[in-house]
């Protein structure tokens, strides 16, 4: 019981710490552009995708982790420029949009990778003793990389000129464009880190969930979740609801059948919308 | 456009005139053409409810597959675990819906905007998982297959075995149902839909009750989309918990966008041709969706108002 109670724990921090990922790029697109995106879950499992591809001709796991949210990242800016800047100040246009690219993104997926489910091999196959059971070193190695590159972003936003643009825009548009701040590029670049950020960590869950073409559904109503707790356009709320809410979801799933669990987690995102529609975190 | 703002006379025609092409269709086209078109006719159903409370009332809601699919289980459960007729099944179809889209409109009304967007898909997302989880009531996602016993309609017995009657009826209804969506956004309630659409603190100032409004739109679209998951379900003979999913609602946000939203005539044309599109292309490529997304994008982009829109835009 204690050695399935630590692995579930840990197991909760190490999705939490990927979802937070996942939930970042959405929070980081909706706070600055005000988007909706329907394709992130998309974009997650392009990633993913993108990296098994990437495996398969080379055999490589950090190579794909490299490559795969560059490729994904330059899909988005296509996306951005091509499809979505003519309409960034329509909210439920926006949701439309990007369902509808949601929908080319799957069936695209579907056509060329197949419906069935792939799995990707751990780069790190080493386990280390957690009480009488063994728990995959791999996993301790995903949660570092999300933190390095959650502090990476961090000092991008607050240490950066373009990170500082980048707060300016959401504080006060207008001022923003009145200071200089090419906010044209900034939304670009917004939606591209975004996309380049859903895509690392579809790489990240690769080797613990398995690929395939749906796998960005699910994945997507979590993340809306995770941005409305926390609050959305607040970073530091994504992350913390992020992890609190798969440690519940994965410690609850050892005592409760995991749908019921997942009814729990929709049923209080419903009293935080209806209650604290700014969040949980939020002022 | 004619349905809706047309003038009663060549309005009268026009739908007579399309009415009669359709009930004339099994005299010349075979049983497979008839259960294509019995199905285009169920999701310009689903996608009309779906107009009322977006193209009219301005709220976009992915909640409508909730509906579909707790009418698709109204009519599967009432005749398979019940014992009743089809023709409760059908009115069950709706009434049952109904209640479900009062809890759920309820509380969503509550919130605007992309809050609403969100908590819909939410709602149907519980839904479907508990239809998933459910199986001894549901069959979960390998769904309900049952028998529909022939419907006693007093002066005829419609025999839901049989394609070319189980046409005819969803024609009838379809067709019923529109009609009354009409009367209905032409009364002034369908006149206060749009006033929240377009101004929704306007509307509040001149005296509407907004809440209930928009209430009532959901309320209606919700029984609408439970009638079109109770068609669904007679003309299949299954109901499935995949029906509930919100990804379901995808279907008439595409047929309204590229037909043209806050028209009747437009979510008409849009599922007429999409899935026309669809059942000529599903031999050429498997990649339907991929036709039917890039579609959506393009209409979206290009022509906001839709086919109605670009009629229209022609005509002036």
């Amino acid at each position: 019981m204690v050695s399935n109670l630590a692995v579930a724990i840990l197991n909760g921090v190490v999705w939490g710490l990927i979802m937070a990922l996942i939930a970042l790029g959405l929070n980081l697109i909706f706070g600055l552009l005000h988007i909706i995106n329907m394709a992130h879950g998309a974009l997650y499992m392009l990633g993913a995708v993108v990296a098994w591809y990437v495996i398969e001709l080379t055999g490589n796991f950090w190579l794909a982790l490299a490559v795969a949210p560059l490729v994904v990242g330059a899909i988005g800016l296509v996306l951005e420029r091509g499809l979505l800047r003519t309409i960034e100040d329509k909210p439920l246009v926006t949701i439309i949009c990007t369902f509808g690219i949601m929908l080319v993104l799957q069936q695209l997926v579907l056509t060329y990778f197949g419906g069935t489910a792939r799995r990707i091999a751990l780069p790190i196959t080493a386990r280390f003793p957690l009480f009488d059971l063994q728990y995959p070193v791999m996993r301790i190695a995903i949660a570092a990389i999300s933190l390095g590159l959650m502090a990476g972003l961090w000092f991008f936003l607050n240490r950066t000129r373009y990170g500082l643009w980048m707060r300016g825009v959401v504080q006060d548009r207008e001022m923003a464009v009145a200071l200089g701040v090419p906010v044209d590029k900034v939304y670009m670049w917004t939606f591209v880190l975004g996309s380049f950020l859903a895509a690392f960590s579809g790489v990240l869950a690769a080797p613990i969930v398995s690929v395939d073409f749906m796998m960005g559904r699910e994945i997507l109503i979590m993340a809306f979740i995770i941005v409305i707790v926390g609050g959305m356009g607040n970073l530091e709320g994504s992350v913390i609801t992020a992890v609190v809410i798969s440690l519940i979801h994965g410690v609850g799933s050892v005592f409760v059948v995991p749908s019921t669990a997942t009814i729990f987690s929709l049923g209080f995102m419903i009293l935080v919308l209806l209650l604290r529609p700014q969040g949980l975190f939020g002022g | 456009m004619f349905l809706d703002k047309g003038k009663g006379a060549a309005f009268a025609f026009l739908y007579g005139a399309v009415l009669a092409a359709l009930a004339a269709l099994p005299f010349f086209a075979d049983l497979f053409y008839q259960t294509f078109v019995t199905e285009v006719l169920v999701w310009v159903l689903f996608a009309v409810s779906f107009d009322l409370i977006f193209g009219y009332t301005g709220l976009l809601s992915f909640g409508q597959a909730l509906f579909f699919g707790v009418g698709a289980y109204a009519v599967a459960i009432s005749v398979l675990k019940l014992g009743l007729g089809t023709g409760a099944g059908l009115l069950l179809s709706v009434a049952a819906p109904v209640v479900f889209a009062a809890f759920v409109g309820y509380f969503s009304v509550k919130l605007s905007g992309i809050h609403f967007v969100i908590i819909t898909i939410i709602f149907a997302l519980i839904a479907s998982t508990v239809a998933e989880t459910w199986t001894g009531i549901t069959g979960g996602t390998d769904g309900l297959v049952f028998m529909a016993p022939p419907l006693n309609l007093g002066f005829l017995k419609v025999d839901l075995m049989d394609i070319r009657s189980t046409y005819y009826l969803v024609l009838g209804v379809v067709s019923l149902s529109c009609l009354l969506l009409r009367r209905m956004v032409r009364s002034p309630l369908g006149k206060a839909f749009v006033a929240i659409r377009e101004n929704e603190d306007r509307a509040r100032l001149i005296g509407y009750d907004v809440p209930r409004l928009k209430l009532v739109s959901f309320v209606v679209a919700g029984g609408l989309a439970g009638l079109a998951g109770g068609l669904y379900a007679l003309s299949l003979k299954y109901a499935s918990a995949t029906f509930l999913h919100w990804s379901i609602s995808g279907h008439a946000v595409v047929y309204t966008i590229v037909g043209g939203a806050g028209t009747l005539l437009g979510p008409m044309l849009g599922a007429g041709l999409i899935m026309s599109l669809e059942h000529h292309l599903v031999n050429l490529l498997q990649a339907t969706d991929l036709v039917v997304g890039s579609v959506l994008v393009f209409m979206l982009l290009m022509a906001p108002r839709g086919l109605v829109g670009l009629l229209q835009g022609r005509r002036k």
